[in-house]
């Protein structure tokens, strides 16, 4: 183990650690006021829209709405699975293996 | 239990994800104890990716440091949105169960916390599984090396955005849930659109959550 691998480990799991732990350390004393209760409620919906957006519409870290892009076409009968499931195991396995044969077909 | 049965989709998603981690970071020269010890104390995706491409480009530790203070800000909002449901909890055991919150761990609660109370043993149990995966696959691939099999092959590469969108879908109970998450995807392709940088970052990603929650608050029911 090298020290200067060493340094930037330990460097990471602190700037990882603080943003991870402070909030919910430093905060739960006390009673936020309803508007940014209603805010924070907002939170997860507005993340994993833009989470589902960037993985979808950019797999390899640039924007690429193409038709070339497997992701945009494995996505679609994904959300169809979801919206009518409602279940993760089964919008997995369908996202998963319309991947694959895209993948392995096309 | 009942968190460790939800882990199993992310479970499912970090393999090919700490797999191809585990592989490049052998070839920007990390040892296999570094590659794992880096998994087992940082846990996080994005931030790790970018510490090996910085390592592989000579890049210094104050540069890989600040890149994750960067990347990790939106923990932060996370670990905020969590502080109304993990009330119920001891503050000290909820804030170390929160060494476990990625983005992945997070969108799992949060849905699970609008129809449940929240628990030490459910927290634990999605945090830890999802840990083990991580780290054991980033072992995995730093040991083996080239000899995996191409993951893209599998469709295994379609693992995360697939959670994401059942996730989504979860989250959404009401129209506004809807509207907020329009306005997300809508602001988060303009902001990468405009500045390119700022996907590789995933500061677009708070710049669009931040906007798109208070739009929210901001409308009319």
């Amino acid at each position: 183990m090298r020290a200067e691998i060493l340094v930037i480990i330990v460097g990471m799991a602190l700037v990882t650690a603080i943003p991870r732990c402070l909030p919910v350390a430093l905060l739960s004393r006390f009673e936020f006021p309803e508007k940014f209760k209603e805010w924070l409620s907002y939170i997860a919906p507005a993340v994993l829209a833009a989470l589902v957006t960037v993985s979808v519409l950019a797999p390899d870290g640039a924007i690429a709405i193409t038709p070339g892009n497997r992701y945009i076409w494995a996505f679609i009968p994904t959300l169809a699975v979801a919206v009518y499931t409602r279940s993760p195991f089964y919008t997995l396995v369908t996202g998963i293996a319309v991947m694959a044969l895209l993948y392995n077909f096309w | 239990m009942t968190g460790i049965r939800q882990a199993i989709p992310v479970m499912l998603a970090y393999i090919p994800l700490g797999l191809a981690f585990g592989v490049l970071a052998a070839e920007a020269g990390l040892s296999v104890a570094e590659i794992t010890l880096m998994s087992a104390l940082v846990f996080t995706g994005a931030g790790q990716y970018i510490a090996i491409g910085i390592i592989a480009a000579g890049g210094s530790a104050l540069t890989i440091i600040l890149a994750n203070l960067l990347v990790n800000l939106r923990y932060f909002l996370f670990s905020t949105s969590l502080v109304p449901p993990l009330k119920v909890l001891p503050t000290g055991a909820a804030s170390a169960l929160m060494l476990g919150l990625t983005d992945e761990t997070y969108a799992v609660a949060a849905v699970h916390f609008r129809e449940n109370p929240a628990t030490i043993p459910y927290l634990a149990g999605l945090n830890v599984s999802s840990y083990l995966s991580w780290v054991g696959s980033s072992f995995l691939g730093a040991s083996l090396g080239s000899i995996i099999t191409n993951t893209e092959q599998l469709g295994l590469d379609f693992a995360l955005p697939a959670m994401y969108t059942i996730l989504l879908i979860l989250v959404i109970s009401e129209r506004k849930h809807l509207l907020v998450a329009g306005a997300s995807a809508l602001v988060c392709l303009v902001v990468a659109c405009l500045f390119p940088a700022t996907l590789g970052n995933l500061s677009n990603i708070i710049i669009a959550s931040l906007a798109a929650a208070t739009l929210g608050v901001i409308i009319r029911q």
